[in-house]
């Protein structure tokens, strides 16, 4: 939740010079995303989107997500993973740590020089990073706006059936993973987050976040989480190094 | 019945001797599916799919002292992907419109209300720049 960054991004950019539009992606709507908005308190757009609807109208299939859109309509560019700082991510009793400015520096270039700008993307870079579509991937969309509305129905058992599907008919979904996972809780989600992302680490090359493809980005595939016990672990390992050998 | 679309969720009625497939009452088949039966066709805003004869006789039906579109008949057509779960539909979204947005370039606009109560209509900020991104509390 980085929100406060993008405020300060957008009042040193100036906010006269672009639109910025943050777009929550919560099921739960204002009793999720809410206290965020209001503690961060900022003065661009906020939309909250319980339908997941801009994610599917971009073809965007994790958070965060976004896209440069010049003056005539135009998407220049659409990134997976867009944190505008480090940003550190809690899985119950760990964490992780992503993203750094490389995407807040190339939106202030974009924003100052326009078409100048050596971020911008031509219509045939766009398309070469359009996520392929599948008729699977296709389905999976209204199995999942299905599933959201039983939530929101108060029908939990069909609510995680349609989740269950969703997830299986697109299994690269993280939105359509952790948004059904969250359902079930918070703790559940984190854990299933830590199983899918290790089983992907161990046998596939998969990414979390595709690269932005940006001068500077920490990019990294799945990482393994920091724990908060890791400097007693680390601390532990170093005091067996230097025990003196018995042999 | 309710259909469910990207955009919304409409409430509407089912033709009684028919539940197996998706039949939407002609006046409120905009509101459900976004489409309109029109002379020339099925037309989603400029788009129109033309209906042949057979596909007329069999999906246009008189029911209930009403006129029936069957639209999952439709949808299979277009190769708009749908499931249902009891009386609930849901709709994906319409390969030609995402075909036509691809191919334009342009960002697929949307009609939404901000945090403020204000309408943001992506297609206004024409003549400006946007930077969109979305996030999650989860």
């Amino acid at each position: 939740m980085n929100l406060p960054v993008w405020q300060e991004l957008y009042e040193s950019i100036g906010p006269d010079r672009f639109e910025l539009i943050s777009v929550a992606e919560d099921s739960q709507g204002e009793a999720a995303a809410g206290k965020w908005f209001d503690k961060a308190k900022p003065t661009f757009r906020c939309i909250v989107d319980p339908t997941h609807r801009i994610s599917s109208l971009f073809g965007w299939v994790n958070v965060p997500s976004g896209a440069w859109i010049d003056e005539e309509g135009r998407i220049v560019r659409s990134n997976e993973g867009v944190f505008p700082d480090e940003t550190t991510i809690k899985f119950g009793l760990g964490k992780v740590r992503l993203g750094n400015d490389a995407f807040a520096h190339a939106t202030r270039d974009w924003i100052e020089r326009g078409p100048e700008s050596d971020f911008v993307w031509s219509a045939e870079e766009l398309a070469a990073h359009l996520k392929p579509v599948d008729d699977d991937a296709l389905l999976a969309e209204p199995t999942f706006k299905l599933a959201l509305h039983f939530e929101s129905a108060g029908d939990s058992e069909r609510a995680l059936r349609h989740f269950d599907a969703a997830q299986h008919l697109a299994p690269d979904n993280w939105n359509y993973h952790r948004q059904g996972w969250t359902h079930k809780g918070t703790v559940y989600a984190a854990l299933q987050v830590l199983k899918k992302s290790a089983y992907l680490r161990k046998n596939t090359d998969k990414n979390y976040y595709d690269p932005m493809e940006l001068p500077g980005e920490n990019h990294r595939r799945f990482t393994e989480p920091e724990w908060f016990w890791t400097p007693a672990i680390n601390g532990l390992k170093r005091l067996l190094r230097r025990a003196p050998s018995t042999t | 019945m309710i259909v469910l679309t990207s955009d919304s969720t409409s409430d509407i009625a089912q033709r009684s001797d028919d539940t197996d497939r998706l039949w939407v009452r002609v006046d409120q088949l905009k509101q459900a599916t976004g489409w309109q039966l029109k002379p020339e066709g099925v037309c989603l805003g400029e788009i129109c799919v033309p209906l042949f004869e057979p596909e007329r006789e069999a999906w246009i039906a008189d029911a209930d002292d009403w006129v029936w579109f069957c639209y999952s008949a439709f949808a299979d057509k277009i190769g708009q992907q749908h499931v249902r779960d009891g009386d609930v539909w849901s709709l994906g979204s319409v390969p030609e419109v995402r075909r036509m947005g691809l191919e334009s370039g342009l960002a697929p606009d949307f009609e939404m209300t901000d945090r403020n109560g204000d309408t943001v209509r992506l297609s206004d900020l024409r003549g400006r720049k946007v930077v969109l991104f979305t996030w999650a509390s989860w």
